[in-house]
Parts: C-alpha cells; structure tokens; sequence
C-alpha cells in the first residue's frame, strides 16, 4: 500500500468535504474480507479516514456519477476510469462543474474477487499506456512504478485467425453460461440509458427468455452499443458471476474502431465518438 | 399433471367493446366453458387478469353488474402495451381470463351506515359494483352519497348511468370536472374541494375512495378534517402484478402482497404498512 | 443404522441412475462449478467448495413456458407445458437443500404452482455434506448446519474411501442401490463455522425500516441481479408473452426485485424507484416478510452472494449493522 499516495487523498477529500466544494466524495475503502476494496461513499471529513488505494481497486467508480448527476461529487478515478468521465463528457451525462476529479498514478491492479487477491496484474493493466488520468482536478501522485508494457490485442488477434466456426463455437459455448444478470451493464459508465434495448415490449429486440440465442443477441447488441465507446475498464468482465471473456468480446470492436477511424474513446472530451458522427466526405464505399 | 396449473387463464370471447371515454374502452367478456363460466363468482373490489395472447396479460379490476363469467365487464384504459393489444381486439376475438383474484369490499359489515363514495376518472370503475350492490340492496344502507370527478366532461366514465343513480331514493350526486367545455353546466373544481364542499357527516359512514395517487391523496387529507376516522376510510391499491397468486413477488407494498391481501385495504391498515404506496 | 458406499459403488449407482432420469451433479465448468445434466459420471466433480449457482434452477428454471396456445383454426387451445422426466439432484450441500424446502412455502400454498409442484414430487435429492466450510459460510446462524440431512432424501458424508449414507427418506430408500453394507465409521463431526448474529434480525429489518442506512448502502448497489440469481432463495420471476409467429408462449424467467422498473407500472408511475427502496426490499423480503409468513429468514448462509456481490454488499455485515442501529441512532 502507497501511504503517501493514501494521504494525498484523503487530504484532497478532507478539504472538498470540509469547504462543502462536493457533497461527497466517492472513493474505495477496504471490503468485508479485509483484503480488497470495495466503492466507499464519503459525506463526512471524518469519514474520509476511511479511504485506501491500492492494488485490489479495480472498481471503476465513475460509473456512479451518472447516479448522483444533480450533486457535486468528487471521485477518486484510475487513469482507465477517468476515461469514462471523458467519454460521459462527451455525451453529456454529467456536467464539468459538478465533479471534482482526484486522479491517481496507478501501478496497476491484479485480478480480485472476494477474498481472493492475486499476484499478477490484470492483463489490461499489462498493455495500459496511460500514466496519468486524462482528466483530473488533482492528481494524487504516487510512487513511481515500472508497468509492463505488453502489446495490446494479442488475444484478439488470436482469435482473429481462427475460422469463423470455431469463432461461433467459442462465443455460443460462452454466452451459453449467461444468466442475464446485466451486471456487465449496471457496472458499466458506457451503459446509462434509462430503458435498454433489453427491456423494450415493442420492438421485442430480445425478451426475457435467459437462453442460448437470446443471450447472444444480448451480448452482441450490448457489444455493438460500445463499440467505439467502450474505454476498456474491463469492469464487465470483472463483475460477470460466469467468468464470460466480455474484455476480449469488446476488444476486438474497440480494435477495429482503432484500425478504421485511429480513434479511441474517452482520451479527449472534445473529440466525437466516429459512430456518432456523420461526415459528409466520408466514403460510403459505393460511389465510385 | 398432479396440480391444474393455476397460470392458464380461463378462454374467453369478447362479446362487447364500448367507448366509455377517449381512452377507456367497456370491455364485456364470456368465458367460453360452461361450467367455468357459471362457476365464476367475483364480488365488487376483486379483479381479474386479463390476456391479450402474445401481448401479455395484466390486472384489470372487475366491474360488471353480472357475477358470473358469461358478462364480467372491465373498465379498460389505453396506456401500454397490453391495453392497447386488448382496445385493438375486434367482437369475437379470443381473449383469456384469470381470476377472480384478491379480497373484496366487504359492504355485507358496511349495512346500515351512510355510504360515500368518491371517484376520479378510471377510478370510479370499480366503484360502479360497489353503487350497483347498494342500489341493489337498497334498504340495507343509509344515505348514499357519491362524488364523481375527471378531468373533462368526456373523461367521465360512467356518465350514461348518473340518471339511475341520481333517481334512486337517499341518494345524491355530485360531478365536477377539472376543466369544463361549452356544454357543461356542473361545477368545476378539484374532487378533493368538492368533498369539503359537500362536507359529509362521518356519523356512522365508510367513505370509499378511488381514483388517480394524487386525487386520493388530498381526499383523505379533507376526510380525516372532516372528522373521518382511518378505519372508515377504504381503498384500493395499484401495483404492477404478473402472476396474481402470491408467488412472484412483485406486488408487495411492505409485508402485503396486493394481489393477495389486497387490493382493498382501510386507511388505518395502509398507514401501518412499512412502506407506502 | 447408517451405511457405507465405496467409490467405486458410487460410480456404478450415478451410472445406473443417470440412464434412467436426469442426473444433475456438479461439473467443472472453464474454472466455475455448476450443477449440470450429466450423461457420463466422469463429468462429476467433487470437488468444490459450493456451485456459483444454486441448483434451485432445478425447480425454477432460469427460463421456462408455462403455457402455450395451439390452434389458429378458430378453437384454440392453452396446451400447459409438462414435466418429462423424474431427476436427481446429486451433490447438492445442506444449506441448498434447505434453500428449496424453504422456497416450497410460497410456492406450494395455494394456488399451488404446478409446473414447481411437479418437479418437486419427481426430483430426489442426494445431499453431499461439507467437510469443510469456506469463509463466506455462515449457515450455522440461519438454522442449517454442514451436515445438516433435514432436506434431503439421502445424505453423503465424506470419509476415507468412500461415503458414509444417511437414508432419509422413503424416496431415498427406493432410490439406493443393492447390497450397500452397514457404516463401520461413526459420522464425523461437522467443521466450525463463523457465527453471526441474527436473533434479532427481524425486529431490527421492523423497527429501523425508514433508516437512510439503505439509501447510504445503496449508493454503491448498482442494481444488478447477481445476488438474487445466486441466491438459493430469491425466487421473483417475471412472466412475458411471446408472439411466436401465431403461436404465442407465456414464458416466466428469473427476475429480481433490485433491477430498476420492477415495480413500474404503464403510465410510468414507480413505487420503488429509489434505489435505497429497492435494496431495503431484497433484505426485507428475506429477514422480515419471509420469516413472518413462514417462520423461518429465508437465507441459508451459502455465502454466494457475499462472494460474488461485485461491490461487496454483504448480507453477514447487513444483519450486524442493522441490529447495532440502536446504539449508533441515526447514522
């Protein structure tokens, strides 16, 4: 545990609670197992005693200012996750002036369930190129750390060789597990929308039928709706009961969006999402 | 099967379809199995869930002057998928019918008081029943005073019975719209200001109540002015419900499933709910 | 009198009974334990903690039609769905088999659910007990224990070589095979569990109902349906209709009271908006609605939704925190 980099933000969350700047400030404190975080909401300075950072928080907590849009919050946020606060910019789901951003040098965080920890960091915050936070109000600067600097879409890449009937193989094996919790998308910032797809009556896109073809049909629109807005948190994949690969599912769209557009979500607030955006000298690929 | 299984609805046809506002349908119903048809028994407060197959199904209070499945009627409005699915039916289509589900008011403890009975635009539907069971047994009752409001003129459900029930002995009414038009001659005012208006006596009187959360909210508000106490004031709950039999756990409002305990319920058993509505 | 199954003997009887019904036994699946249908008894593991999902989707399934309409030729017809084979449930632990007795009370009282009813009667359950507990167990303070045999119909405990077999119930007896001998071993005692305090659990759900404890552990919820669909106890379903091309199906499937629009009627109106009303309505549902209809706090202590809770609301701290409220007033 980085101690200095713990005080700087508490400091920062004493003080915005204190001079009433936020109502509150959102954060990670230490889980039920005494060995991971878990999101720690504190209202109160005295409260703010409470917050930790280290490598079990995994949890991107931007995904909450949308639930708490109509108060100033303050929120502690990982490189990867202030990239959602971009993208929510973006989109205008919250506003500039109502969060205080505390961002942190991360050294990466390992794979973590309850009372379970490992070793070896995540495989996103392997190939992570960002050091700091691409938005922030005050950066929490902790101790220097070397991150391994892996390539990124190896495991895409893999699968991209395969023939498309061992891709479908794959992917049916896998969303046959899926029991539509829709933690991938309650976890998710991209994933605000007040009725999802999923639930609409008519059109009837899905239903509720928790069975093979519709879990596809669930997995795949959800992919699709992110694809070149999905910042690549990995939170859905954390948080899935059925250990479902939805990172690799959603990194290969987030590839291809790379590949097509040299765009990737939530690096810039300004910059519009390509499958948001019409231009008019853009090729549709038939005119010629 | 050991069990019959109580999630398939009784078949049923539509025999009649009346506009009773722009957006409220009369809608009349036969069961089509003789013995399930003659079997049917509701009494005024209970309902019924209705199936618009393929659309869904959903709760509907029963409102018909006939007890039995060969003219239940249900007052209708269009507001989401499977009313509009059950406005769209044409006379003769098959539709499906389970119930009747929940408790009743219970007008057999209510004989011998001064009844009043308050309604609201869809609200007053399954009050139509309950001013139909008091006229039937006319003597069994006191006065019987009955307010009816809605929004427009047009909004008033059962307007083309207002002659039999201004004409029954003891018995007044008083309608009032939100907003009148060229031909309306009534007062215009708020349901819950012509209750203070009217002011009636809480002597030996059960007031029933039912209409839209806010009409209700201030009417009982007035009530308890006028001296009204919790357990003289009824009535009923709304939740959404899909299976109607205690099982799937939607309907609650604190510890009381609506399609079970409810819908009706007094005043004085709503406020020790847990949860309000 | 208790009797003794060796491994080997136990093979052979999975073999035999999975020919003639399903057999649903634990199985590994890419890293998960999950209660399956097996069709080879290789495919059975046992070794595991507990399954990540409960086997209450024997009994509720995750998905399934009630009924369907048949006949476009004027005289249609509901035709109710059956149940087409008896089953096994094999390897369940005491806290699950107690999950489902416990989800017998809403379900079979009247109207009973016949569709839950039917695979009730036709289903045996063959309980494993825990020789071990892992550390989100607490079934001990909710009324079960690990070698607890209330809810089965027969009851393995672990031992050297073999399975010590509790029968008890007729349904085991007809289900076991010839020639078992007597135990020679005594049963041996359960391991330790974690205690947690839960007496007073229910007055405190009562009595601090309007609390802004559950708006403040709300506000890191994020309204999935993970611990209900865990959970050996949730059982809220939802029930849509299915045009199926003039064929239309009613389907129920699992649903939770935590997902937002669950109680949001047409017209938009929400009781249950709130997020801290929603979460307030699983605990109470569990430590307070349940136990005064049925006597008994429909949790089982299986700790699956500790474990798999993605921000860590966890039911074990809920109870603590809710029955200190006195002495912390307010906060």
């Amino acid at each position: 545990m980085d101690s200095e980099l713990i005080q700087q933000i508490r400091y920062q969350a004493r003080d915005l609670l204190e001079s009433g700047t936020v109502k509150g400030v959102i954060g990670y404190e230490r889980a039920s197992d005494g060995l991971t975080a878990r999101p720690f909401f504190a209202y109160e300075p005295a409260a703010v005693e409470r917050l930790i950072f280290d490598e079990t928080c995994s949890h991107n907590l931007a995904r909450y200012l949308v639930d708490k849009k109509n108060e100033k919050m303050a929120v502690v946020v990982k490189p990867c996750d202030s990239r959602a606060i971009n993208l929510l910019l973006n989109e205008e789901q919250i506003k500039r002036d109502m969060v205080f951003v505390i961002g942190v040098t991360c050294p990466g965080v390992v794979e973590t369930s309850w009372n379970h920890k490992d070793e070896e960091l995540q495989a996103r915050c392997k190939t992570c190129q960002l050091v700091e936070p691409p938005v922030y109000d005050f950066l929490a600067n902790g101790e220097a750390v070397e991150r391994p600097q892996g390539e990124p879409y190896l495991d895409v890449q893999q699968m991209e060789t395969k023939p498309i009937t061992e891709r479908k193989a794959f992917w049916s094996e896998q969303f046959d597990r899926c029991i539509r919790c829709y933690a991938c998308r309650q976890v998710c910032p991209g994933c605000y929308c007040p009725e999802c797809f999923v639930e609409q009556l008519n059109p009837l896109w899905v239903g509720i039928r928790i069975a093979p073809k519709e879990n596809e049909l669930w997995q795949i629109m959800r992919a699709f709706h992110l694809a070149g807005r999905c910042i690549g948190c990995d939170e859905c994949e954390r948080v899935c009961p059925v250990d479902i690969p939805l990172s690799l599912l959603n990194r290969k769209l987030e590839k291809e969006v790379k590949e097509l557009f040299d765009f990737q979500a939530g690096l810039n607030p300004e910059e519009q999402p390509p499958l948001a955006t019409f231009k008019k000298e853009e090729k549709l690929g038939f005119e010629e | 099967m050991g069990l019959e299984n109580p999630f398939v609805p009784y078949l049923a046809t539509l025999k009649s379809a009346v506009d009773l506002t722009p957006d409220v349908k009369l809608l009349g119903v036969e069961l089509e199995n003789s013995a399930e048809k003659a079997s049917f028994d509701y009494k005024p407060g209970q309902f019924a869930l209705l199936s618009a197959f393929g659309e869904g199904e959903a709760p509907f209070g029963i409102v018909s002057l006939s007890r039995h499945g060969d003219g239940l009627e249900f007052a209708v409005r269009r507001i989401g998928t499977v009313t509009n699915a059950l406005h769209e039916l044409e006379l003769g289509d098959v539709l499906g019918v389970r119930g009747p589900f929940g408790n009743y008011f219970p007008l057999e403890d209510y004989v011998g008081k001064n009844m009043v009975i308050i309604g609201g635009g869809i609200g007053m539907a399954p009050l139509r029943p309950v001013i139909n069971q008091i006229l039937e047994q006319r003597d069994n009752y006191q006065d019987l005073l009955i307010i009816n409001g809605a929004r427009t003129p047009q909004d008033l459900v059962f307007a083309p019975e207002f002659k039999t029930w201004m004409e029954a002995p003891r018995t007044k009414l008083e309608l009032t719209v939100d907003r009148g038009d060229e031909h309306w001659g009534e007062r215009v005012a708020l349901v819950p200001d012509v209750v203070k208006e009217v002011a009636p006596s809480p002597d030996n009187a059960i007031a029933i109540t039912c209409g839209p959360p806010i009409m209700i909210h201030y009417t009982l508000i007035v009530l308890k002015e006028l001296g009204f106490k919790d357990n003289q004031i009824v009535t009923t709950l709304e939740a959404k419900m899909k299976c109607g039999l205690g099982k799937c756990a939607r309907c609650n409002v604190g510890d009381k499933y609506v399609c079970q305990d409810g819908p009706v319920f007094t005043l004085e058993q709503i406020s020790q709910f847990l949860e309000q509505p | 009198m208790n009797l003794f199954i060796s491994r080997d003997e136990l093979i052979r009887w999975l073999d035999q009974l999975l020919r003639e019904r399903i057999l649903a036994a634990p199985v590994q699946v890419q890293g998960l334990t999950l209660f399956q249908p097996i069709s080879k008894v290789e495919e059975v593991t046992l070794d595991f903690g507990n399954t990540t999902l409960s086997p209450k989707e024997w009994f509720l399934p995750p998905t399934e039609t009630l009924f369907s309409m048949q006949g476009n030729d004027g005289h249609p017809q509901l035709v109710p769905s059956t149940i087409e084979k008896d089953a096994v449930i094999f390897g369940l632990r005491p806290c699950d088999a107690k999950g489902i007795a416990l989800m017998d009370g809403p379900f079979l009282r009247e109207p009973g659910d016949a569709l839950y009813q039917e695979r009730r009667a036709r289903t045996s359950l063959i309980g494993l007990s825990c020789r071990q507990v892992q550390p989100e167990c607490f079934c001990t303070s909710v009324g079960s224990a690990p070698n607890d045999s209330s809810h089965v119909d027969i009851l393995l405990t672990e031992i050297e070589n073999g399975y010590i077999v509790q029968v008890i119930t007729e349904k085991g007896k007809a289900l076991l095979p010839e020639g078992l001998t007597e135990s020679k071993e005594e049963l041996p005692a359960p391991p330790e569990l974690q205690a947690v305090p839960t007496k007073e659990v229910t007055q405190a759900v009562r009595e601090f109902f309007d609390n802004p404890y559950w708006e403040q552990l709300a506000d890191r919820c994020l309204h999935c349906n993970i611990c209900a669909y865990v959970c050996p106890t949730c059982y809220c379903f939802d029930v849509r209709d299915y045009p199926n091309k003039g064929n239309p199906e009613r389907v129920r499937s699992w649903d939770s009271c935590q997902s937002t629009g669950f109680t949001r009627i047409a017209g938009g109106y929400d009781p249950r908006a709130a997020k801290g009303a929603r979460l307030r309505q699983r605990f109470s549902h569990k430590l307070l609605y349940f136990p005064e209809e049925f006597q008994d706090i429909a949790c089982v202590g299986c700790g699956r939704c500790v474990k798999s809770c993605p921000v860590n609301i966890d039911i074990r701290e809920v109870m603590s925190d809710l029955q200190q409220l006195e002495a912390k007033s307010g906060s």
